[in-house]
């Protein structure tokens, strides 16, 4: 290594010498937080457009998705298909609209299952401690050393794939994660005054679940759900690969790209699998911007993970 | 220490047993019976019941379980129905290959992210950490199958670098066998890198914030010894856990780039047996894999505990 | 790396050793750049030390002691912070050096000890080598030299078993025994001036003395000077030759030990003294506090800092700064109503007949005795 100038030294002197504990993320001069930046804006947006997209498709001026028109096959983006189409003769734009559906049911609903099961016990246990901590955390650790990816894949090609099974495994899949995040994140609320403060005055467990430590977990959830979310959409994109994912032809993400990826169509016609891999890509990258702003504002170490 | 060890071989044990369990109603849970592959089209009642008592399905379960057990102890976890193959040796032909993928891409992860995070942690939110950061965030969002079919259009197809499927074993020629695992190791490195940079740059920076760095300064070290002998190991935790669960996950097949490259792993066989119903095959195979997962984790977690001597007291 | 110095270069420095201070502070002034503005942490500070004499330097939390120390040694945070002034050490200015220059005086020349042996001590990183370290890399020493040498330096401290102790981390070892072991480090190679910022805050009083008590031996044993920061002038009544009181970043009063003890002239000496327990007090006596707390750094106000906190405040106070002048040879002050002056008395009465709390407090406390 040549000159190494400014290495062990704090980043934030003042804070280390003055005995605080410096995060990276400044605070600005008024006091306030820094803002979260036109990236975390924009990110945020395209989310918003996708959900958009994928809530009112049937209603856009899209055409059908499974229709084939023979006529334009392979065709390359037109004012008639903004994308173009596949070698069927679909419309990309509108399977890629239409198979955004999977990905976000299937996230934002694993997601959902795994916060509902696993937040709430994960709140009860690092709450309670205890008897209930031990158990639960026991078997969340029993649960986790099993290979998730296996168990998924394996019960997914048993049990079945529609897009039901398929949000209900992911989900249940994701509660001993979810669970562990939400146990500590409450951990470390749980013995803080104003929880004794609540609890000395007579404020019932339901209510201190509720009003006192639900508030201050929630941005910790919302940040490790939304990366959460990110993998639930590449878990789709991998099944698919393996067959795994919706029945063809109902169009999913994972769908699109394996089936622009098979038949030497990614020679021929490369922006098949292009459009959805470039949708994907811009989806998670948005999804991990986002989860990870709010990680650096909230303060949670990015360990924990 | 010695206490500390044994307590986690408690609980390893333990997980291996429920494990075992879950492997062994793998068969019997799922629908269909394995009578059904074996005979196809000649399925009568009475053969059915002859095929369920050759196999010892007829016993109540905890006795079955019991049998299987006691011959997977014995290295004996049944032959394919389909292709008659002993599972035991199935598996020893495909881990190999994981293994090799794993040590390649794993040695291409850490050579990237280490040095990697060992400069960007020295001026952190400066022009270099920042292009890390942002180039470690994309690959963070571009799925493995994605990357993989990138790879192989572009460094296979397109200018025939690397071919674009199959497996040359290591003993048939060590050339081509590097040639034909650099693909698949590329494709499955970079989500690795990125979180093993991003941890590690994140632990060094706090680290680096301590006084026991200020101190190492005050004895007039230089900066390269402080960093890699003072800052190096306490900020290394959360990256060996994850490193951990990822050598796990992957020794337990990689599965989507294993099928796409067509490399007959752990994870491309599991798949193969699953859409060919190959019970026995798909149990073997989780019962191995999840076990070799779980052992991972486990040295991961007793190599932390060998190099936070804090842990080791308590 | 080694402490070789070619005969000529060494000739020289060592006759002006003799008759100069070993160390000369003039106006250190050090600030940080933080996200509340800028912290003047330093605020032009002057300071002599004579070879193997002991400076302590007083203040509450937050006066400036440690960067001080810190500023004088360099060892500074490489981003966002300006320090100007001098810091004549052994005759060269360590202000004028870069990082690199610096690095062959820390821990040769000039060594720490820190607050806080927990957090100073690498906690997985064993004893032994963070002694040794040092020992090989700066001091050049072979391994086997280096641990001969380590297990002395322990014993020389007063640990024992010292041999074992070099296996142990920092955690095994119970709080009084870290800050030996860290006194230990920064004796390793000899330096000629010891930084020791507040060496005994986190241990048990009884601990605590056996600690200073070791600081005092090595001291002379070594004909080592010191730099001993605390907020407890307890700590240096016994064991400093000169004490400098520190207030939001300034000295606001030096003197010898003893007549700062006699004659205090500063208002914050005053009321740090009576702050210290004292044995002939009554039973039950309360200690005296300081009213209200030390002033933020950021929005230093003009005029003298503590005149918010002061029983002795006037007008003039709020909006002069007073100077630092010589009293007396060698006993320097800085405010505009000393204790004990004409104005001081008057400036009392009439702050106890307003009602100005810190003058009705010490009125309380005289009429108790």
């Amino acid at each position: 290594m040549p000159e190494i100038a400014p290495a062990a030294t704090p980043e934030r002197p003042s804070a280390a010498v003055l005995g605080r504990r410096a995060d990276d993320q400044p605070e600005s001069p008024n006091g306030t937080r820094r803002k979260l930046g036109l990236l975390f804006w924009l990110c945020l947006g395209f989310i918003a457009l996708v959900v958009f997209g994928a809530i009112f498709a049937n209603v856009l001026p899209l055409p059908n998705p499974n229709l084939q028109n023979y006529s334009a096959v392979d065709a390359g983006p037109s004012l008639h298909h903004l994308l173009g189409t596949d070698d069927l003769g679909r419309d990309l734009l509108s399977r890629i609209v239409f198979g955004s559906r999977v990905s976000l049911v299937v996230g934002f609903g694993g997601i959902a299952i795994g916060l509902a099961i696993g937040g709430t016990l994960g709140l009860l246990a690092g709450y309670k401690g205890g008897a209930v901590d031990t158990v639960l955390n026991g078997a969340s650790f029993v649960i986790l050393a099993f290979p998730p990816l296996l168990a998924i894949i394996v019960v997914v090609a048993f049990w079945g794939r529609s897009l039901g099974k398929l949000t209900l495994i992911i989900g249940i899949a994701s509660i001993p994660s979810l669970f562990r995040v939400i146990r500590a994140t409450t951990m470390s609320y749980a013995n803080r005054e104003f929880v004794v403060a609540a609890r000395a005055m007579g404020a019932s467990t339901r209510r201190i679940l509720l009003r006192e430590l639900l508030p201050n977990v929630a941005p910790a959830a919302l940040s490790f759900a939304l990366i959460g979310v990110a993998l639930i959409v590449v878990l789709e994109g991998s099944l698919a690969f393996l067959g795994l994912s919706v029945a063809l032809p109902t169009p999913s993400w994972g769908n699109i790209i394996y089936e622009g990826a098979s038949n030497n169509l990614l020679q021929t016609d490369p922006l098949i699998a292009l459009w959805p891999a470039l949708a994907m890509f811009l989806l998670l990258t948005s999804l991990n911007v986002v989860g990870d702003r709010l990680r650096a504002r909230f303060d949670v170490r990015e360990g924990a993970l | 220490m010695l206490s500390y060890l044994a307590k986690r071989l408690v609980q390893l044990a333990a997980v291996v047993f429920v494990i075992s369990v879950l492997a062994f109603l793998l068969v019997h849970l799922l629908p269909g019976d394995p009578s059904v592959t074996i005979l196809g089209p000649f399925d009568t009642p009475t053969a059915r019941a002859e095929i369920l008592r050759q196999l010892g399905l007829d016993k109540p379960l905890p006795q079955q379980y019991l049998t299987w057990a006691g011959n997977v102890l014995h290295g004996n976890l049944g032959r394919s129905f389909l292709t008659k193959q002993s599972v035991a040796h199935a598996i020893a032909e495909a881990f190999p290959i994981d293994l090799e993928l794993v040590i390649v891409s794993q040695v291409i992860a850490f050579a990237l992210a280490l040095p990697l995070a060992l400069v960007a942690s020295r001026r952190p939110n400066r022009a270099f950490d920042r292009l890390a950061g942002t180039a470690t965030f994309g690959l963070l969002s571009i799925p493995a199958f994605i990357l993989a079919v990138i790879l192989a259009l572009v460094l296979a197809v397109e200018i025939h670098a690397f071919p674009a499927t199959g497996f040359t074993s290591l003993t048939t020629s060590p050339v081509q066998n590097l040639r034909s695992i650099v693909l698949p190791s590329l494709a499955l490195t970079a989500g690795s890198i990125a979180v093993y940079f991003r941890l590690l740059r994140s632990d060094l920076i706090s680290t680096l914030q301590e006084d026991y760095i200020t101190m190492a300064r005050s004895k007039g070290l230089s900066d390269r010894y402080i960093l890699l002998r003072h800052a190096l190991r306490p900020s290394s935790f959360s990256l060996l856990a994850s490193a951990g669960i990822n050598i796990g996950s992957l020794l337990t097949g990689a599965f989507v780039v294993e099928y796409l490259f067509q490399l007959p792993g752990i994870g491309y066989q599991i798949v193969e047996s699953i859409s060919a119903r190959d019970y026995l095959m798909v149990q073997g195979m989780a019962l191995v894999v999840a076990v070799a997962y779980v052992v991972v984790n486990f040295a991961v977690d007793f190599l932390i505990v060998l190099l936070d001597p804090r842990i080791r007291r308590a | 790396m080694t402490k070789s110095r070619s005969g000529l270069a060494a000739a020289f420095p060592a006759a002006t050793e003799l008759h100069d201070p070993l160390l000369e502070v003039v106006d250190l002034a050090t600030s940080f750049q933080t996200p509340r503005g800028l912290v003047r942490a330093v605020d032009g500070v002057s300071l002599t030390l004579a070879r193997s004499r002991t400076l302590g330097v007083v203040g509450e939390t937050g006066s400036g002691k440690t960067v001080l120390i810190r500023s004088i040694m360099g060892l500074l945070p490489r981003h966002g912070v300006q320090r100007s002034g001098k810091v004549i050490f052994a005759g060269r200015d360590l202000g004028a050096l870069g990082e690199r220059d610096l690095r062959r005086v820390w821990g040769t020349e000039m060594a720490m000890v820190f607050q806080d042996p927990m957090t100073a001590l690498n906690p997985v990183v064993r004893i032994g080598r963070q002694l040794t370290e040092s020992l090989r890399l700066r001091a050049g020493l072979d391994r086997k030299a280096a641990i001969e040498t380590a297990v002395a330096l322990l014993e020389s401290v007063g640990i024992a078993s010292p041999r074992e102790r070099l296996r142990s981390y920092p955690h095994e070892l119970s709080g009084g025994m870290r800050q030996r072991v860290m006194i230990a480090i920064a004796l390793a190679c000899g330096p000629k001036l010891l930084l020791a910022d507040e060496p005994t805050t986190g241990l048990d009083v009884t601990v605590q003395a056996q600690v200073l008590d070791v600081l005092g031996t090595q001291q002379a044993e070594r004909s080592m000077a010191m730099i001993l920061v605390t907020h407890d002038l307890g700590v240096v009544a016994t064991r400093a030759d000169s004490i400098a009181v520190m207030y939001a970043g300034r000295v606001v009063e030096s003197a010898s030990t003893a007549v700062i003890f006699d004659s205090a002239k500063m208002p914050y000496t005053e009321a740090l003294m009576r702050s210290i327990p004292r044995l002939d007090a009554p039973p039950g006596a309360r200690l005296a506090a300081i009213p209200g707390r030390p002033p933020d750094l950021t929005t230093v106000p003009t005029g003298c800092a503590f005149a918010p906190r002061c029983a002795y405040v006037t007008e003039r106070c709020i909006h002069e700064t007073p100077p630092l002048t010589e009293s007396a040879p060698g006993h320097y002050h800085a405010c505009w109503n000393p204790v004990g002056s004409p104005e001081g008395e008057q400036a009392f009465s009439t702050n106890l007949a307003k009602g100005v709390m810190a003058a009705v407090e010490i009125a309380q406390r005289e009429v108790r005795k």
